[in-house]
């Protein structure tokens, strides 16, 4: 059920408990996990925090833990899934659920007792009424048949609701030892609710709100808030407008941190974090970096340039000698450029950027700044945490790598944070490489009703694809490029499905596939349902453990089959 | 050369010199003492000669022979000793029951004065605070909350707090504890203190 008053239903039930943090490994998560951690500090709420990088991490960690703990809090994980039946809890085991992934599980949604949401209800979820998908007890309904799905959406099923509590699994047994009649269509509101995925207000900002109606927020939590928000739109989550709006409202918040500090007798000590609003420019990581290398490393100007081509080169050159900036300087390291460069550097670009034909080179965001040497941007802590989290390297597993991200975030260490952003220069050039190599070498391939790219083993920096968030950002950027560079009118219209090895050994590889290149998409990603159905008929063994559904472990089989091409689309049309 | 036994002795001590205890050196010891004996009975013999035939050219080497035998003792002691500080030092780091592989390093006669010592601290610890005693071997460094932030570093199992909750310390896992319970865990490298 959603919780109306998270300060009475959710923070004074766990106050004087222990509880249980479940984190899935996105920044935003990471974010909304630091902000809670710092209200269980100022109040001395016990907890354990577990990271959980998938749905059999988050299984075997309850395992773990239901013996000892009652409350369970999931951060960006479960709710689009029935977690009582996966989970299956013992009765006194509450969870609460803050989870971006939409839709919500019907299940979540009307469970009264053991699940809370900490989900604002005003979202548009589009939660169909009560009535309309169970049945109550005392309606002797003829309609006990149970769909026969393959288990890949139980919240299909239509379940009798106990007035006091569901139990699913004694339920469904007296559901199977009843039913007789034949199969029942799957009620068509839930179809249309469980096609697609997609993702909503971000975890981080409903955590700080919480820490806000305590009264217990701190720039720092606010700009973790603002760390959350700017991953979703980073790696490409929610649409500008929603993004646009958030801004909205942290810049209030911001306002009033603000404003009660600073004054002319009573300035703030230089090393007090400073948040401040910025409509900077769209270039990644440009103040840490030299202002060429991020232009060309930037998927918004590296598109618009087509850089990977020796027309776009010349363009950027011709773009650069038009804002009179000279390419040594251009070329250095961006706190060494000539301060009479950097002063009107934002406009000078927007100036010459429309001219190009990039009208968004600027974008609205915050930056914080403590200490004499660190500013930072939103989007460069997003790209250095995501780094961090994702680094392949040998002996760090996937905590380590969470542990180490969630260390970034802290003020405090500051050389973590250095070194993420080194990795995200990396990631971002194997990124712009790969996006260039693909282009050249006609590597996308079109497959009726959608495009197709698979990184072959020997590419350079694949290693760096076998993660999610990488491969998703290397696809968006790659879908970019593609319509930008194709001229086939048809085309500009598909989604991309790629994929990576992710173990050379065993033989797996990682499929990712997002929806359309348009300018008014709703975000919302249809291929869970299809590499679910694609991977039943092909019948190659597939993991669909990450909590976005989009993103796929399968072996190599799964895409040798023309079947998983045919089904992939058939799904698709539907 | 005499005594270089025993200044073998003080070597290995020195060589540990971040407060470990090696295995107690039962042979150099023994050798060091047979060594003193050697010199006390050529001493013996040669005072007894010097002082029934007046021969006065033997008291440079018996004067010799007794400084070495100083030096001997003076060695010895400074290695007991300096093994009994350590010990001590074990209770203030360990706790009461130490690890196997240090008894093992552990003299008999060690071991009985570390009892001892155990002893003479908890009566002295029971003494102080009122009626229950004051444990001074937690808190070695003021405490700044109630309520520390630990990491885990490997996999410990379970830990027992005291309340009867057991947490499952996994490595990776963060914990928000009571600090008195964590402090040992911390000094032994199990957990570590997140400072954010």
């Amino acid at each position: 059920m959603f919780i109306a008053d998270i300060r009475k239903d959710f923070y004074e039930v766990v106050a004087n408990q222990r509880v249980v943090l479940l984190v899935a490994p996105d920044i935003d998560a990471l974010c909304a996990c630091k902000i809670l951690q710092a209200l269980f500090h100022c109040d001395q709420i016990q907890y354990t925090l577990v990271p959980v990088t998938g749905w059999q991490d988050l299984g075997t960690a309850f395992l773990e833990h239901k013996e000892q703990f009652r409350y369970f809090v999931l951060i960006n994980c479960g709710a689009n899934v029935d977690l009582l039946e996966m989970l299956q809890p013992d009765d006194d085991s509450i969870f609460f659920i803050c989870d971006t992934h939409r839709p919500v599980d019907v299940v979540n949604v009307y469970n009264d007792t053991q699940i809370k949401l900490l989900i604002k209800q005003d979202d548009d979820l589009g939660v169909p009424s009560y009535d309309d998908i169970f049945r109550d007890e005392d309606e002797e309904g003829e309609d006990s048949g149970n769909e026969s799905d393959e288990g890949s959406e139980p919240s299909g099923k239509r379940r009798r609701f106990d007035e006091v509590r569901i139990k699913p699994s004694r339920s469904k047994r007296e559901w199977e030892a009843r039913s007789n009649i034949g199969t029942l269509m799957l009620p068509e509101i839930l179809n249309e609710l469980l096609n697609f995925h997609l993702f909503s207000c971000q975890a981080a900002m409903m955590f700080f709100e919480l820490a806000w109606v305590l009264t217990k927020d701190t720039k720092d939590m606010l700009w973790w808030a603002i760390i959350g928000l700017t991953d979703q739109w980073v790696h490409d989550k929610i649409t500008n407008m929603k993004y646009v709006t958030d801004i909205a409202t942290m810049q209030r918040h911001v306002s009033r941190h603000n404003h009660r500090n600073e004054d002319e007798e009573n300035s703030l000590s230089i090393d007090c974090m400073r948040i401040s609003f910025e409509y900077d420019l769209r270039l990644t990581l440009y103040q840490h970096w030299s202002l060429y290398e991020s232009i060309c490393n930037s998927c918004y100007t590296s598109c618009s340039f087509k850089l990977w081509t020796l027309n776009g080169q010349k363009k950027l050159q011709e773009f650069l000698a038009d804002m009179g900036l000279p390419l040594k300087q251009v070329r250095q390291k961006f706190n060494s450029m000539d301060m009479s460069i950097k002063e009107n550097l934002r406009d000078v670009i927007e100036e010459s950027s429309n001219k190009y034909g990039m009208k968004d080179i600027r974008i609205q965001t915050f930056g914080v700044h403590f200490g004499f040497k660190n500013r930072f941007l939103a989007s460069d802590m997003v790209h250095a945490t995501a780094a961090l989290l994702e680094s392949a390297e040998k002996d760090d597993s996937e905590t380590d790598t969470f542990i180490k991200a969630l260390d970034a975030l802290s003020r405090s260490n500051i050389d973590r944070l250095h070194s993420g952003i080194e990795l995200a220069k990396k990631k971002l050039i194997a990124i712009q490489q790969t996006v260039a190599s693909c282009i050249c070498t006609n590597l996308i391939l079109s497959q009726g009703p959608f495009l197709y790219c698979y990184l072959m083993e020997g590419t350079p920096d694949v290693k760096l694809f076998s993660k999610p968030m990488a491969l998703t950002l290397l696809c968006k950027y790659l879908l970019k490029a593609f319509v930008l560079s194709t001229r086939n009118k048809r085309c500009k219209l598909l989604p991309l499905v790629i994929a990576a090895p992710k173990d050379v050994e065993k033989g797996t590889v990682i499929v990712v596939g997002i929806p359309p290149e348009s300018e008014t998409s709703d975000k919302k990603n249809f291929f869970g349902r299809a590499f679910e159905k694609a991977a039943e008929s092909t019948s190659s063994r597939t993991l669909h453990d990450h909590f976005d559904t989009s993103t796929n472990n399968a072996e190599n089989r799964f895409l040798d089959g023309k079947l998983f091409l045919k089904y992939t689309e058939r799904e698709h049309c539907e | 050369m005499f005594c270089e036994k025993a200044i073998e002795l003080i070597r290995e001590l020195h060589r540990m010199s971040d407060g470990q205890l090696p295995a107690f050196n039962e042979d150099g010891l023994r050798q060091v003492l047979q060594e003193m004996e050697a010199l006390y009975e050529q001493n013996q013999s040669d005072v007894n000669e010097a002082k029934s035939e007046g021969r006065a050219e033997l008291i440079p080497s018996i004067k010799l022979r007794h400084c070495c035998l100083l030096r001997n003792q003076r060695c010895v002691t400074a290695y007991l000793y300096d093994r009994l500080l350590r010990i001590r030092a074990l209770r203030w780091e360990y706790g009461s029951v130490l690890p196997a592989n240090v008894r093992f390093h552990m003299c008999a006669e060690e071991l009985q004065w570390f009892s001892q010592y155990k002893k003479s601290l908890a009566s002295f610890m029971r003494s102080l605070g009122g009626d229950e005693g004051l444990d001074i071997t937690q808190d070695m460094k003021p405490p700044k909350s109630l309520y520390i932030e630990v990491r885990c570093l490997k996999d410990h199992g379970e830990f027992e707090i005291d309340d009867g909750t057991v947490i499952l310390l996994k490595k990776n896992s963060q914990h928000f504890l009571p600090r008195w319970k964590c402090e040992l865990l911390i000094r032994q490298g199990v957990l570590e203190h997140v400072v954010s």
